[in-house]
């Protein structure tokens, strides 16, 4: 537009440079050409005019050609009259030819400047729409669209503003980043308009050389791009909602049913032994006061120790399970929870092979303990009363503690030894063994915060926990090991 | 015949303050309750009770806030029962003057024993401070930078022994990491725990029967350590 005007008159200008320096070269040649030849000749630089510099060009240089040809090389010379019928004829069709050229060359370099249009377009809109495939915030597909319009037109300035939801809660993005301050009203400013109504703005301050109307359809195109990868991130965003729902209604449901079991089974109990005790029915000798209040003792750690675990079922669920890391010894650790455990785990059963020499582990205390617990009380709720449970640990090549709770019990079929991590699974119908299922994937939720990698195997003798711990922490072992 | 010791249970639960009155009564403590933060400040004033029993999620003010504002004026045993069982809370509790901590559900034989513990370490405090702590056969004497195993002099380097000293002057108490840390190496080890890991190892090695299985050096899970003064 603004910037074609002048480009425009110097095209003309360059064409009619052309002509007067063929008369120029014609005029020196002039005692070896016929008529007709010159004619011939001075199609030449019209055609060139019309396929360079296009239609205005081509005709500009047409008639000067025309002129030229008239007033140099037909009798008489140097004036525009023409004495034979026979110069006007040729005269005249000269014209007509090289009109006639020029107007095919214009327009075929006009349509092929509309394809490289056409061709520049389709390019930057795929590039632009690949860059924003997959972009599901609002604030990288702000900035993708951004930088790729300030790549189109370098010189320009360029905001895009989008509140996809109509309110201010969206995401801007202005290149260069002062433009957001610009006084000035921008030059260009679209809306992007997607199904169900304005999405955002585009906003464009152009360089100083104007932008031409090519650009500003591509700005057109670049706005319905933005409309779509919006419209795409918002249903992504829906999408996964949705899921997560889905996923939080069942997770809900097959808790209600489990937790409804499992904690109304213990109550049972202590209930059933309070309302004996407080009965004035019966006379209870000490023998029979002391174990149903035994009962009461045990199924109160039982009910703390479910609540427990769905309390860090809950936490890691909801992404809170941030270990407080701080180095460790892990015999420390263990014998904590074999005191915790002495009431539900006779300690005769276990085999406790954890030096207190192994390195110190960064880790959170509290929530070792309770993978400790956690595989310790599996290990005995599924193995024969009175087998061994095993623990050992050593530390593996690369900075890794490697650690086993290994048991005598029956084993678990190969297929299940990946997924008796998942929520809920049980490998034995639930009617036989109490706990909800969340024991081992609190562990997996708790290695995997920790950096570990949790796994089970059957053994020669029965089954093994096994999982694995970085020594180190942030990259670096602690910072004193041994008393020098 | 002294009077029996007077133990303030500050709790916003009726049934944990009835649980708790009635068994305390039954070992013959004098009991006062409160069911509210600032009740249980002007308790704490007016009655001037051994032990205070303190849970942290009161109705109005915050129990950490209430360890505070107690030991602006007093060095009476607190023992914080709480559901909260983060160690955050129980860190932020200790640091703030808590003595020890014990969260619900509990075991009221395990409340009874740190109610003994507080009471015996008030009493000590009250006494002239003695310069000799005993814990089974240790004998740890803090004037003279000695420490006896059945008699036997322990040969204890200077760290160790400041580290053992420290736990020993406040026998009885848990104290976390940072706190003796920052007594014993200074400031800028507050959160080298490997520090503690390593040197615990070493006193324990020196001092337990059998360091496996530590009695006088015990561990508080996630917490700190404390130096238990048995019998």
């Amino acid at each position: 537009m603004t910037r074609h005007v002048p480009h425009a008159l110097l095209r003309i200008f360059y064409s009619l440079l052309a002509i007067a320096a063929t008369t120029a070269l014609l005029s020196l040649a002039q005692p070896w050409l016929s008529t007709p030849t010159v004619a011939l000749l001075y199609l030449l630089p019209v055609g060139i005019s019309s396929a360079l510099w296009g239609l205005p060009s081509g005709i500009a240089a047409a008639v000067a050609a025309f002129l030229a040809l008239n007033f140099f090389f037909l009798p008489p010379y140097y004036t525009l009259r023409v004495l034979q019928p026979q110069d006007a004829l040729e005269l005249i069709v000269f014209l007509i030819v090289a009109i006639t050229i020029s107007q095919l060359l214009g327009a075929v370099q006009a349509a092929l400047a509309r394809a490289r249009a056409r061709e520049r377009e389709a390019r930057h809109l795929n590039e632009l729409n690949s860059a924003l495939l997959g972009q599901t915030d609002f604030a990288s597909i702000c900035r993708t669209i951004a930088e790729r319009i300030r790549m189109t037109l370098p010189g320009g300035q360029v905001g895009v503003i989008l509140n996809p939801d109509g309110h201010s809660a969206g995401a801007e993005c202005y290149l260069p980043a002062e433009a957001r301050l610009r006084p000035t009203r921008p030059t260009i400013s679209l809306p992007i308009q997607g199904m169900r109504g304005l999405l955002g703005e585009l906003v464009l301050w152009a360089p100083p050389n104007g932008i031409s109307s090519e650009e500003e359809q591509l700005l057109t195109t670049y706005g319905l791009a933005a409309a779509l990868a919006i419209e795409r991130a918002q249903l992504a965003v829906a999408e996964s909602r949705a899921r997560l729902l889905a996923q939080s209604d069942a997770f809900k449901s097959t808790l209600l049913s489990s937790v409804s079991h499992e904690l109304r089974s213990p109550l049972a109990t202590i209930k059933a032994s309070v309302t004996s005790l407080l009965s004035e029915e019966v006379d209870w000798d000490t023998r029979a006061r002391r174990d149903l209040l035994q009962a009461v003792d045990e199924e109160t750690d039982h009910l703390n120790l479910l609540v427990g675990n769905l309390l860090d079922m809950t936490r890691i669920e909801a992404g809170y399970l941030e270990p407080k890391r701080n180095w460790n010894v892990l015999a420390d650790i263990v014998r904590s929870v074999i005191a915790r455990l002495r009431n539900t785990l006779d300690p005769q059963r276990l085999q406790i092979e954890v030096s207190d020499d192994l390195p110190l582990i960064p880790v959170d205390y509290i929530q070792m303990e309770q993978v400790f617990v956690n595989l310790l009380s599996n290990s005995a709720k599924y193995s024969a009363t009175g087998s061994v449970i095993r623990v050992t640990a050593a530390p593996l090549e690369g900075g890794w503690l490697r650690v086993q709770v290994s048991n005598r019990g029956p084993g678990v079929p190969p297929e299940d030894l990946e997924r008796i991590f998942d929520k809920f699974h049980r490998v034995t119908a639930s009617d036989r063994v109490t706990g909800i299922g969340l024991g081992l994937s609190i562990c997996r939720g708790i290695i995997a915060a920790h950096g570990g990698r949790i796994w089970a195997e059957n053994t020669d003798e029965g089954m093994a926990f096994n999982f694995t711990l970085p020594l180190t922490w942030e990259g670096t072992a602690p910072s004193l090991t041994e008393i020098a | 015949m002294t009077q029996q010791p007077l133990v303030l249970v500050i709790d916003d639960e009726p049934q944990i303050l009835r649980a708790v009155r009635t068994i305390l009564l039954a070992k013959h403590f004098r009991v006062a309750t409160a069911s509210r933060g600032e009740e249980g400040l002007t308790l704490a004033a007016a009655q001037q009770p051994e032990v205070i029993i303190l849970d942290l999620s009161l109705p109005d003010i915050d129990g950490i806030e209430v360890c505070s504002r107690l030991r602006e004026w007093t060095q009476v045993p607190i023992i914080v029962l709480s559901v909260r069982d983060t160690e955050r809370d129980k860190v932020a509790a200790l640091d703030r003057g808590a003595d020890d901590y014990l969260t619900k559900p509990f075991g009221i034989e395990e409340l009874l024993a740190r109610i003994r513990v507080a009471l015996r370490h008030s009493a000590r405090a009250k006494g002239s401070p003695k310069p000799i702590v005993t814990s089974g056969a240790l004998e740890i004497d803090l004037a003279d930078f000695q420490v006896r195993r059945n008699g036997v002099e322990v040969k204890l380097t200077a760290t160790e022994f400041k580290l053992l000293a420290h736990l020993a002057a406040h026998a009885g108490r848990v104290l976390t990491h940072h706190a003796i840390l920052t007594a014993v190496w200074g400031q800028e080890y507050a959160d080298h725990v490997e520090y503690l890991r390593v040197y615990m190892r070493q006193l324990r090695k020196k001092l337990e029967d059998d360091p496996d299985h530590p009695q006088i050096l015990t561990t508080e899970p996630g917490i700190g350590y404390r130096f238990v003064v048995e019998g």
